[in-house]
């Protein structure tokens, strides 16, 4: 029952995520910052708005891929296979690329090569972490990982990995150039407008939601944990983004493969022969 | 059924557009967003997209280069839509009136709802005016105001489409568009 809740509420609750890291990072520029349901506001005066399309197939990839990520969410909650979870969250990776490229925006395709740019980067860190994962526990299925004992300790390399990983998809600096706001306007989202860019915010609280239940996963059975783990990484986060300046497309992939694929092998060998 | 519309006024996101500035509004912008002023507050992003934004602010005499931009940008922001003019240069043409390259001020090419008069503007003035245009937003309706035709057809020479001086003033649309 409270599965249930949880998967139907997803959406709101990384929103209210969202609308508090926006507050967390006013206070840390020293602002007043927005309300904490600035999220939801905008979530309405967008469905009032009068709405273009370009073409329909634009349209329905860009609803596709708020729903893939919803049942990616919902597999996550109900403790399925992890690697179907990571592939089908690829897949909605791949519908928002291919609505970005079948516009005729040139700032749309760059943002779309930069998302795809992006995805061969990190996949391999999430494949690694599900192998990591299946070393420790015997098994893919997130309900088992859920019981076994906290993992992090095994699998310290690997989370360190993973914490590169969660500003490329959250599209946080130094890691958000496939998003990069004035630079090349959103990227794939420039051509969405009123409720069809609606279903592409939510689908940005719920890349929170994705990224921070894969983070849990590391405490296994320790909720205490978990609950630290999110925090510290939330903060974190936030303060490298307001810290650091966005890097280019081809310093992210270089720094991301090299580093995160080193200790991700690192971390696996060690697991099979210590 | 609650109302939609009051949340109009919760979440203005705001288009910039230079048309021809001498940056100093354009600094003023900048610092009424900065922590000091913090319009954050209000909800107020700045977009750099036509499409999702909801107050069009412009700063600068409109420029012969500049006009047909403008007039793009204006149209291609989904309703409903406030413009914002924001500078004396933007409101008259300022100090720039009657110069041969310039257009005095962009009432003479879209619709202006909220004057903010001054050189340079000051972030106290821009924020005032924002949230004047915020009462006029929340009272807009979805159609577009004015049916005007925003431009003449492009000049076609030897197959190449020929964009320039296509945009129209408001004292040349013709009374059947």
């Amino acid at each position: 029952m409270i599965e249930i809740l949880l998967i139907v509420f997803a959406p709101f609750i990384g929103g209210i995520i969202y609308g508090f890291e926006r507050v967390v990072r006013a206070r840390m520029q020293n602002r007043q910052g927005p309300p904490l349901l600035q999220p939801f506001y905008d979530m309405f005066k967008l469905i009032d708005k009068q709405a273009f399309i370009v073409n329909p197939y634009h349209t329905i990839l860009g609803i596709m891929h708020f729903i893939t990520l919803w049942v990616v969410v919902a597999f996550i909650i109900m403790g399925q296979n992890l690697l179907y979870v990571i592939f089908l969250h690829l897949l909605s990776s791949i519908f928002l690329i291919l609505a970005g490229f079948s516009v005729k925006s040139i700032y749309s395709h760059i943002g779309s090569n930069r998302e795809l740019l992006a995805a061969l980067a990190y996949e391999p860190i999430l494949i690694m972490m599900a192998v990591g994962f299946f070393m420790v526990n015997g098994s893919f299925d997130i309900a088992v990982i859920r019981e076994h004992g906290a993992s992090i300790a095994s699998l310290f390399l690997l989370f360190l990995a993973y914490l590169m990983v969660i500003p490329i998809k959250l599209k946080k600096s130094p890691f958000d150039a496939t998003e990069a706001h004035q630079e090349i306007v959103g990227g794939v989202e420039i051509e969405f407008s009123g409720i069809f860019f609606e279903f592409l915010y939510m689908a940005k609280w719920l890349e929170y939601i994705f990224a921070y239940l894969l983070l849990m996963l590391f405490a296994g059975d320790n909720i205490l944990l978990g609950i630290g783990l999110f925090i510290g990484v939330f903060l974190l986060v936030n303060l490298v983004d307001n810290a650091t300046a966005r890097i280019k497309m081809k310093h992210l992939i270089k720094i991301v493969l090299s580093l995160g694929l080193t200790l991700g092998i690192c971390n696996l060998i060690g697991l099979a022969y210590v | 059924m609650f109302d939609l519309k009051k949340y109009r006024k919760k979440s203005p996101w705001i288009l910039h557009y230079n048309a021809g500035s001498c940056n100093g509004c354009d600094i003023e912008i900048l610092a009424s967003l900065s922590p000091k002023y913090d319009l954050e507050r209000f909800g107020v992003i700045n977009t750099g997209n036509p499409k999702q934004s909801d107050i069009f602010l412009v700063t600068g005499p409109v420029t012969y280069r500049s006009r047909e931009r403008l007039i793009e940008l204006y149209t291609q922001m989904p309703e409903p839509k406030v413009v914002v003019a924001v500078g004396s240069c933007t409101c008259t043409g300022g100090v720039f009136r009657d110069m041969y390259n310039v257009e005095d001020g962009i009432d003479r090419y879209i619709p202006v709802d909220v004057y903010i008069a001054g050189c340079a503007v000051s972030p106290e003035l821009i924020i005032d005016g924002v949230v004047k245009a915020l009462d006029i937003l929340e009272k807009k309706s979805k159609e577009m105001e004015k049916p005007l035709k925003l431009f003449k057809e492009a000049i076609s020479e030897n197959g190449v489409v020929n964009r320039r001086n296509v945009a129209l003033k408001v004292g040349e649309v013709h009374e059947e568009n």
